[in-house]
């Protein structure tokens, strides 16, 4: 047994057993960690494996969670309906902006997702009979498992449904990066053009993993919603879009496990800060200037980095 | 018998710029071709035209017999036209292993694999391996590209497009910045696999050692056009190749 | 016809703002291969110190010298203090450094002058509207017509026709190469960083009078700057200009005939220009 699934499996365990460990508070701070890790770890997708650096990733994670908030709201559908339809209704709208962005490289591609993201971001503060405006949507129920089903209103129970989600797209991720299409992803990050002499046109390549991220994101939105009641045109903002960039690149950039890991200590170090000041903003920005500087492979990156040497 | 690769009138202007006029060659199954010329005479012009990296502004190419000059380079590659770049093009932070190993999976198939796609992966390994093991490459498998010597890197390149089992292999000045021992050992490493695998190869080359050392025939460019082909000592005795190339070297 | 002047004009004073962000912007990455996120808030800080400077003068005109000097030394020493680290990273982490200096700007703005949005006066010369034979225009948005087009001329008097502007384009043509020849690429990459922050200060200054300043008005414009960018092609002045007009026209005309939808306009036209050129109008294919 490698030591990457050790630690795999005691990860898992300790996922299990933390509602018996945690307080309700401490439970519940970690459920909101796991979604910001799900979002983290859908954007290093497309950052980490394919080059792409999207600057709109936030638009996914707020479609998921307007489609959420209004099957749970309006419809009063089970929880796992309105996961659906968030994840699906990210992913559809991701197809034909994906389809623009990946005609862009580089850097024009991340000026474009954040135009894009823009534009999806005033859609939802204008349109206020479906988005509420800028007030949002508010009480959004957790509501059943299924029709007639266990209602998901505990934190235990809510918990053990984020961690199911975060745990499956993690393991499903981590088996894309590894099946041929990875590959390839990981190919064209490393060198465009000799792929494209190689035999393919990298588009269409681009397209589904943007997809795939904007659907994952998607996914974690649709249950931050239910999970803190609420959707609002805060989390399709660009500074929302730049802190998932902050996540991958505190916890390692292409290494799916880490961006989850710099989520949650991204989250820790403002719920730190903002306990001091309300202008946490500004340490956020020098903790991240420094963190570019200084180390630009992350945590697990530079984790990586020392255990080879020691 | 109809070549492998023909050109008919094949040009290309940048602006004013005729960086390629009126090209017409072919190229015969087997054969080892070397196309040379001075600085800017269109090489690599020539190259990116067959390759499909850039449109041409006049002809055609023509591979076994159809006419492909509308084709992209993904589809042309896919054809059996594989290429290696003057500059060195490979995956830097890949294994040595799967740098070849995509190359064959990008050509063979099979990848919008999202999941699993073990058989895919196996047996591009294997004829990845394949192709390493003709270049002596094989014991750095493991190793990740970036971290092979330079001569090591333009050896790989090679490899992946042999490993793409091409039927035309365009090889960009493949002893380009190599030491005098890298070149021979290159060259060699080239005969030898040409000969093995039974490929026909286009190569762009400075090292005039190397160009008669390597080709059955060679074309001469200058200015973009085709002033001269020949075997080895049809070139070596021809006027007109001395005035624009050879005589410029003395 | 009176109607269509009046939307020609509005569409050119909107360029004319836009272009002297996108300009700096465009140079910026032309100079120093860096897309600097932080651009827009540097066009907001110049706004606030406009609306400071005529506080404290109770003139306008003062700001408008005062403050492209200030924010543009203030730019160069935020380059000369992180960038210059980092530039043979890859482009992602010069694009994240500069949105992490964004955040702290723009919460140091927010810390100084609190949340609500603070309007500018007019100079007194530029208030109320001009008559231009029977149509009645607001003065100020004239004279933001003029001024772009005087400092988009001056710009481009300056890279064509002056020692410091030829070497300025030899650093963007080839960094090593002018390195080799004794241009001192460091000191240039300063400079420039440092001009095309004063354009966006100077551009802040003078929107606050129409805009007034506010929070939030560095990712507005900044999300208008990349799509003008997009559109024209970066690095190229001429492109930053034919992109501003498109945008303007696009914002401008949306808004008047379709309001509820006037964004969606511009990216229609952004996606069209993309389908065909995916480097913008003027720019080079990668």
């Amino acid at each position: 047994m490698t030591r990457s699934r050790v630690l795999g499996l005691a990860a898992l365990v300790a996922l299990v057993v933390m509602p018996w460990v945690l307080a309700r508070h401490q439970l519940s701070l970690l459920t909101d960690l796991l979604i910001f890790g799900l979002f983290a770890m859908s954007l290093d997708l497309i950052m980490g494996y394919t080059g792409m650096v999207s600057f709109g990733h936030a638009a996914y994670f707020g479609l998921g969670a307007y489609a959420s908030a209004l099957v749970l709201l309006d419809f009063a559908q089970p929880v796992p309906v309105a996961l659906l339809a968030g994840a699906l209704l990210a992913g559809v709208v991701a197809l034909p902006v994906g389809w623009f962005s990946t005609r862009a490289t580089g850097i024009y591609f991340a000026m474009l997702t954040l135009a894009f993201a823009q534009l999806l971001y005033t859609v939802a503060y204008k349109w206020r009979d479906v988005t509420g405006g800028s007030d949002g949507i508010a009480g959004v129920p957790k509501t059943a498992l299924f029709w007639g089903g266990p209602g998901l209103a505990s934190p235990q129970a809510f918990y053990f449904l984020v961690a199911a989600c975060v745990v499956l797209s993690l393991v499903l991720s981590l088996a894309v990066v590894g099946s041929p299409f990875g590959r390839a992803l990981q190919a064209i990050r490393e060198n465009e053009r000799r792929f494209t002499s190689l035999g393919r046109d990298p588009r269409p390549f681009k397209l589904v993993v943007f997809v795939l991220a904007a659907v994952f994101a998607g996914l974690a939105g649709a249950l931050f919603a239910p999970f803190r009641g609420f959707a609002s045109p805060e989390v399709m903002f660009w500074v929302f879009s730049g802190q998932g960039l902050m996540m991958v690149i505190i916890g390692g950039i292409g290494t799916l496990v880490g961006p989850i890991l710099g989520a949650m200590v991204f989250i820790l170090i403002q719920e730190v800060l903002s306990s001091y000041t309300e202008h946490w903003m500004i340490f956020t920005g020098a903790v991240f200037v420094l963190i570019v500087i200084f180390l630009p492979g992350g945590l697990v990156g530079t984790a990586r980095r020392l255990g080879a040497r020691g | 018998m109809t070549p492998l690769l023909e050109t008919r009138g094949l040009g290309r202007a940048f602006g004013a710029l005729q960086a390629v006029a009126d090209v017409s060659l072919a190229v015969q199954p087997g054969e080892l071709r070397a196309v040379i010329g001075p600085n800017g005479a269109g090489k690599t012009t020539l190259f990116h035209l067959v390759s499909g990296l850039l449109a041409p502004t006049s002809g055609r190419v023509l591979f076994r017999g159809d006419d492909v000059t509308a084709l992209a380079a993904p589809a042309r590659c896919r054809r059996g036209i594989s290429r290696t770049f003057q500059i060195t093009s490979i995956f830097p932070e890949l294994s040595v292993l799967e740098n070849a190993r995509v190359a064959v999976q990008l050509k063979a198939g099979g990848n919008f694999r999202l999941v699993g796609g073990r058989g895919v992966l196996d047996a591009s390994a294997r004829r990845a391996r394949d192709s390493l093991g003709s270049f002596g490459l094989l014991d750095r498998a493991d190793a990740l590209a970036s971290t092979l010597p330079h001569g090591d890197q333009r050896l790989l390149e090679i490899a992946m497009a042999v490993a793409q089992e091409p039927a035309l292999l365009l090889l960009d000045e493949p002893t380009q910045g190599l030491s005098p021992e890298d070149t021979a050992a290159t060259v060699a490493v080239i005969r030898r696999v040409a000969r093995e695998r039974q490929l026909t190869i286009v190569l762009v080359e400075h090292d005039m050692d190397v160009v008669f050392d390597l080709a059955d025939r060679i074309s001469v460019l200058h200015f973009g056009e085709l002033i001269a082909e020949g075997t080895p000592s049809e070139i070596r005795a021809n006027a007109a190749v001395q005035t624009a190339y050879l005589g410029g070297l003395d | 016809m009176a109607n269509l002047v009046e939307q020609l004009l509005n569409a050119l004073a909107l360029a004319g703002l836009l272009f002297l962000v996108s300009a700096g912007l465009s140079l910026v990455f032309g100079i120093l291969r860096v897309v600097n996120f932080a651009h827009g808030v540097f066009y907001m800080l110049g706004a606030y110190l406009g609306f400071t400077t005529v506080a404290l003068s109770g003139w306008f005109w003062p700001a408008l010298v005062v403050v492209p000097p200030i924010v543009g030394v203030l730019g160069a020493l935020v380059e000369s203090s992180t960038l210059r680290f980092i530039y043979r990273r890859p482009p992602i982490y010069q694009l994240l450094l500069t949105f992490g200096l964004a955040l702290i700007l723009e919460e140091s703005i927010r810390v100084l002058y609190g949340p609500t949005a603070k309007g500018v006066e007019p100079p007194v010369q530029l208030q109320g509207a001009a008559d231009l034979g029977g149509l009645l225009y607001p003065r100020y948005r004239l004279f933001l017509v003029v001024l772009s087009l005087v400092v988009g001329a001056a710009v481009w008097l300056f890279l064509r026709r002056t020692r410091a502007g030829l070497i300025i384009r030899a650093v963007a043509q080839n960094s090593e190469m002018a390195d080799c020849l004794g241009a001192d690429v460091a000191r240039v990459r300063t400079l420039v960083f440092g001009a095309a922050c004063a354009l966006a200060g100077l551009g802040g200054v003078a929107a606050a009078p129409m805009t007034t300043a506010y929070l939030g008005m560095g990712i507005s414009v900044i999300v208008d700057a990349f799509v003008v960018v997009v559109i024209g092609g970066l690095g190229s002045i001429g492109g930053s200009m034919a992109g501003s007009l498109i945008v303007g026209a696009a914002q401008t005309w949306g808004a008047y005939y379709l309001p509820e939808t006037a964004m969606v306009i511009m990216y229609a036209v952004m996606g069209a220009i993309l389908i065909f050129r995916p480097w913008g109008l003027f720019g080079e294919e990668e």
